[in-house]
């Protein structure tokens, strides 16, 4: 049966959602009522609440309306500053995600024979209690590992962040985010010492020009691009360049499209850096009261790619700096003239000329944005650290309208992974777990003796599946994300219940990655719980529990301290009754006076969110700015005082271009690109149970360069194969949609878990940050006959 | 007014397409005052009006519409733009509400809100049942009382989108559209109980 019919029965069917506007309009909707029907709740009827939207890292504000104990509208939050009463296709079908018919409502544990059992929630927080025990007994804390999630709320990630860390002694806990946000991570740390952006949205209304490096914001982040677009329509001085190896919606707003070769993009910043040093157009004066330059590791045979010979397994590259100087980099940049680096990148050299002349004109805001084409990359540090130094050495940087800016695909990836610290080597508010003064901070905050924090890092989370594949890992739980579809090479990873490894799976729906799962939760989602998510302008928003979960599911946090109550380790979760507010400001007493001050939960109840650091209640927009930010004394310019290992000054990085883990070759001649679309959301388990967004993209596909396809004999809607040395699968062939590749690439996006892409693409990854690069491997088509 | 054929050769119509061009056809070709209706099958004596036609296109009252034609290739203001146009072999386009709206103009990205349909398999089922659209709050004080609007004015900037012209449904056509400062009798009312901050910088 197809969506149409059975959405069509059901609008018609008893509790229509009939619209009332004449009389004749109200006569038949009192009389559908009056027989049997059930009535659809009225605007005068609701509950209004406030929330951030759940899918992406803008943070887009939204109010929910509440009848019943469910939620039946959301309207933009027009008080909202993020979007001011925008949302975009996902934003405004929100309420729909809730409620797919096979939402999951009770613990299910699944045997080794198969079989599916039911069980209590007592029974199956014992079972994972024992399972952890019982792996920590066997193989100390590299035998337990959780994989958590920038789509948890803070309470989530810091429950499960006290438990594995303070409770295990473990520091196997990796959230998603390092498939997505860790290349921007290290790029800030490396420059900034202190983790996210200095600037914020109203960027969008101040800059000039706008500088997006691979990345299709139209589609992506179209809220904040509609603000872009805003701007351009009221000043015509503004300009969009779009840097990308393939066109998009996005390309046919920008002024100047600008096409590199698949991982080129290091050749290209380096080259405009040649320019900008030669022509003299750098900030001098910034450069010397406020920056350092470092360089690194960048022997390609040392640093490798992290899939390839012994680093198939463990991946454990430590860059090293070294001092070095502005000379040296003149030096060290020789090579990238215009002609070499258009001969590498495809890129004509006037067009790196253009490029140098717009971040070299000192008379124009200049923001440079990006996501996942940096990110995802096998140096994505690398090159989050040229587009980072672009705006050093000019001094765009930490002033309304010109700051480098990374965008983020999570709703929490800031506020939890990266500010509660979620990840293998972090504790919160920038500390890791290798420096002991900041164990011992942590350790002091939470009552615990000296020497329970764990000194190692852990899996970062290739690793992490990879020894949970190789039986290292005995006992995993995954919660709010999807691996069996996100991970990169996937076929590494299949696995049956009842191997001897533990995995419990907590969700909403049942996924690829509930049905590998010994033991699967039903989870509350988005505001059938109280939360807070911290979005890409350092933004902490706060909601209520606004609706009823279903069924048993219940909040992914209680679930850890559940646990960890049944394993000895209550005295981690010490609050009686509502902990949502003791637990936030014990976390927040982490932040204050550090540069990274959380506003207080009850500031948080009562405004749309506001941006760290907050001191004296009163949020920053500039981070480092004087005038903007209370820890800068200075009265004008900035002051880096985050980086004191650089004497408070940030630091530029030379970085060489090194070509990507695997190019195309005569056996597979095309470059395969992954990503999203506008309607779906990730791996789709949320906006595929929404039917709008369903019919609007109810499938996979694979783009095709025109001409590529007119060689191939194939036509726009045929069947072909695709193929990469890890994989083969069938999807539609697309010519000419939404997006346009150029010749010898193809893209293919990863939110139909039918189409489970990631089965072809290479677990190749940056040697800093360890994100693996989705974005570049080689593959070939197969016609069908 | 002026009529446009779609650029483009359409392609096959899907059942989705099919529905959405007679039901585009029934709202707003107008002039027809007792708005064509259709059995309602399986519901007996019940009749499907063109506000439920609308409530289709729509998630939830206050859900931006599904596009209800299939892709022409076309810009989509090259047909709804200010005024609305009769296009041949489809019916009436109307015309944007989004006058003023914050980041929404003739260079904006309609697609980021309204998508077009697709037949699809794979469907697990969604018992949502969202919000309707509802007049009987109270509209107007007392008879010769110019009524409330019933809905928000963000992203309906453009009163005469709606309320004026072949697109609007008579039973909210207004018979004075030459008075052009709407929102001088007529005042927002939308539910109680937003959301109020406090001292949110």
């Amino acid at each position: 049966m197809t969506l149409d019919r059975r959405s069509f029965l059901k609008v018609l069917g008893s509790g229509a959602p009939v619209a009332a506007l004449s009389c004749r309009d109200r006569d038949r909707a009192d009389e559908l009522e009056a027989r049997g029907g059930v009535a659809a709740p009225r605007d005068g009827d609701l509950t209004w609440g406030k929330a951030p939207c759940r899918f992406c890292g803008t943070g887009c504000g939204v109010e929910v309306a509440v009848d019943g104990g469910r939620v039946v509208a959301v309207r933009g939050d027009e008080a909202s500053p993020v979007n001011k009463g925008l949302l975009c296709v996902k934003g405004y079908h929100l309420p729909a995600f809730l409620y797919g018919e096979d939402r999951l409502t009770q613990p299910m544990r699944r045997h080794p024979d198969g079989r599916e059992e039911t069980i209590s929630w007592d029974q199956a927080l014992d079972l994972i209690a024992e399972k952890f025990q019982g792996a920590l007994d066997r193989k100390g804390p590299e035998g337990v590992a959780v994989y958590g999630s920038g789509q948890w709320t803070v309470f989530d990630g810091y429950a499960a962040l006290k438990w594995v860390k303070g409770g295990m002694g473990s520091n196997n806990l990796d959230p998603n985010a390092r498939l997505c946000m860790a290349s921007a991570v290290m790029g800030f740390v490396t420059q900034f010492q202190s983790d996210e952006p200095m600037g914020c949205y109203e960027d969008f209304e101040a800059g000039d020009d706008f500088v997006l490096w691979g990345n299709n914001m139209a589609e992506m982040h179209p809220v904040l691009f509609s603000r872009i677009l805003e701007n351009k329509r009221k000043n015509p001085r503004v300009r969009i360049v779009d840097l990308a190896t393939r066109r998009t919606p996005t390309s046919d707003y920008a002024d100047l499209y600008v096409e590199f070769r698949p991982g080129t993009d290091l050749a290209l910043a380096n080259g405009i850096l040649h320019l900008l040093i030669e022509d003299g157009k750098i900030d001098r004066p910034f450069i010397e009261e406020n920056l350092v330059f470092r360089r690194g590791i960048e022997d390609l045979d040392e640093i490798g790619y992290g899939c390839f010979g012994d680093q198939a397994e463990r991946y454990g590259f430590k860059d090293e700096a070294t001092e070095s100087s502005l000379e040296e980099m003149r030096e060290f940049l020789a090579d990238y003239t215009p002609a070499k680096v258009a001969e590498v990148t495809g890129v004509p050299a006037a067009q790196i000329r253009a490029l140098a002349e717009l971040y070299g004109d000192a008379g124009r805001g200049t923001v440079s944005l990006w996501c996942m084409g940096v990110n995802q990359h096998v140096r994505g540090t690398w090159m989050n650290n040229l587009i980072n130094d672009l705006h050093l050495l000019t001094g765009k940087i930490g002033r309304p309208g010109a700051n480098p800016f990374s965008l983020t695909g999570q709703p929490s990836a800031c506020g939890t992974a990266r500010e509660v610290g979620t990840l293998s080597n972090r504790l919160p508010a920038d500390m890791v777990v290798m420096k002991e003064e900041h164990r011992r901070k942590a350790e002091e905050i939470w009552g615990l003796p000296p020497g329970t924090i764990n000194p190692k890092p852990g899996f970062h989370t290739m690793d992490m599946f990879r020894a949970f594949a190789r039986g290292d890992v005995e006992a995993m739980w995954v919660q709010t994300t999807n691996p069996w579809v996100s991970l990169p090479n996937l076929h590494r990873f299949e696995r049956k219940p009842g191997d001897g490894r533990f995995l419990v799976v907590s969700d909403i729906y049942p996924t690829p990655t509930t049905a590998v799962a010994d033991l699967v939760l039903p989870s509350a989602a988005w505001v059938e719980r109280e939360g807070v998510f911290g979005n890409t302008e350092r933004r902490t928003q706060q909601w209520n529990r606004l609706a009823d979960p279903p069924g048993e599911a219940t909040e992914d946090a209680w679930q850890f301290i559940e646990v960890a109550k049944r394993m000895g380790m209550g005295h981690l979760f010490p609050w009686d009754g509502d902990w949502h507010e003791p637990m936030f400001e014990e976390y927040r007493s982490f932040t204050l006076g550090v540069g990274k001050d959380l506003a207080s939960y009850q500031q948080l109840k009562s405004t749309r969110g506001l941006r760290w650091p907050v001191v004296d209640g009163k949020e920053t927009r500039y981070r480092y700015a004087a005038g903007h930010d209370p820890y800068v004394e200075k009265t004008e310019g900035v002051h880096f005082y985050k980086a004191k290992g650089y004497g408070e000054r940030a630091a530029v990085w030379l970085r060489p271009y090194h070509p990507p883990a695997e190019v195309p070759d005569d056996e597979y001649p095309l470059w395969l690109t992954t990503g999203r679309v506008l309607e779906h959301w990730h791996t789709g388990s949320m906006t595929r149970r929404v039917s709008q967004l369903h019919q609007a993209v109810p499938e996979a596909f694979v783009e095709l360069n025109r001409a590529d396809a007119l060689e191939m004999g194939i036509q726009d809607g045929d069947r072909v194969r695709l193929r990469s040395r890890r994989g083969a699968m069938e999807l539609v062939a697309q010519v000419d949609g939404r997006g346009q590749p150029p010749r010898g690439t193809v893209f293919v996006p990863f939110f139909d878990e039918s189409v489970k892409i990631n089965e072809l693409t290479l677990d190749a990854m940056d040697n800093i940050s360890k994100e693996p690069d989705f974005k570049k491997c080689a593959v070939r088509v197969e016609r069908l006959a | 007014m002026s009529t446009r054929r779609p650029k483009g050769a359409p392609r096959a119509l899907t059942a989705f397409a099919v529905f959405g061009l007679w039901s585009l056809g029934a709202v707003g070709c107008g002039g027809d005052p007792n708005e064509p209706s259709v059995a309602v099958p399986g519901v007996a004596g019940a009749e499907k009006t063109a506000a439920l036609v609308r409530a289709e296109r729509r998630l939830f009252d206050g859900a931006p519409p599904v596009i209800p034609h299939e892709n022409f290739g076309a810009a989509c203001v090259s047909c709804h733009d200010q005024e609305g146009m009769a296009v041949e072999g489809v019916g009436f386009s109307p015309p944007s509400p989004h006058a003023e709206t914050v980041g929404l103009s003739a260079i904006s990205n309609c697609r980021q809100c309204h998508v077009f349909q697709e037949a699809a398999e794979s469907w697990r089922g969604n018992a949502f049942a969202g919000l309707r659209q509802d007049l009987r709050r109270g509209r107007r004080l007392h008879d010769l009382a110019p009524p409330v609007l019933p809905h928000g004015v963000f992203m309906r900037e453009n009163c005469v989108a709606c309320h004026s012209g072949p697109a609007a449904r008579e039973a909210i056509r207004t018979d004075h559209p030459e008075r052009a400062n709407c929102l001088q009798c007529h005042v927002e009312q939308t539910a109680t109980g937003r959301f109020e901050p406090d001292g949110v910088s």
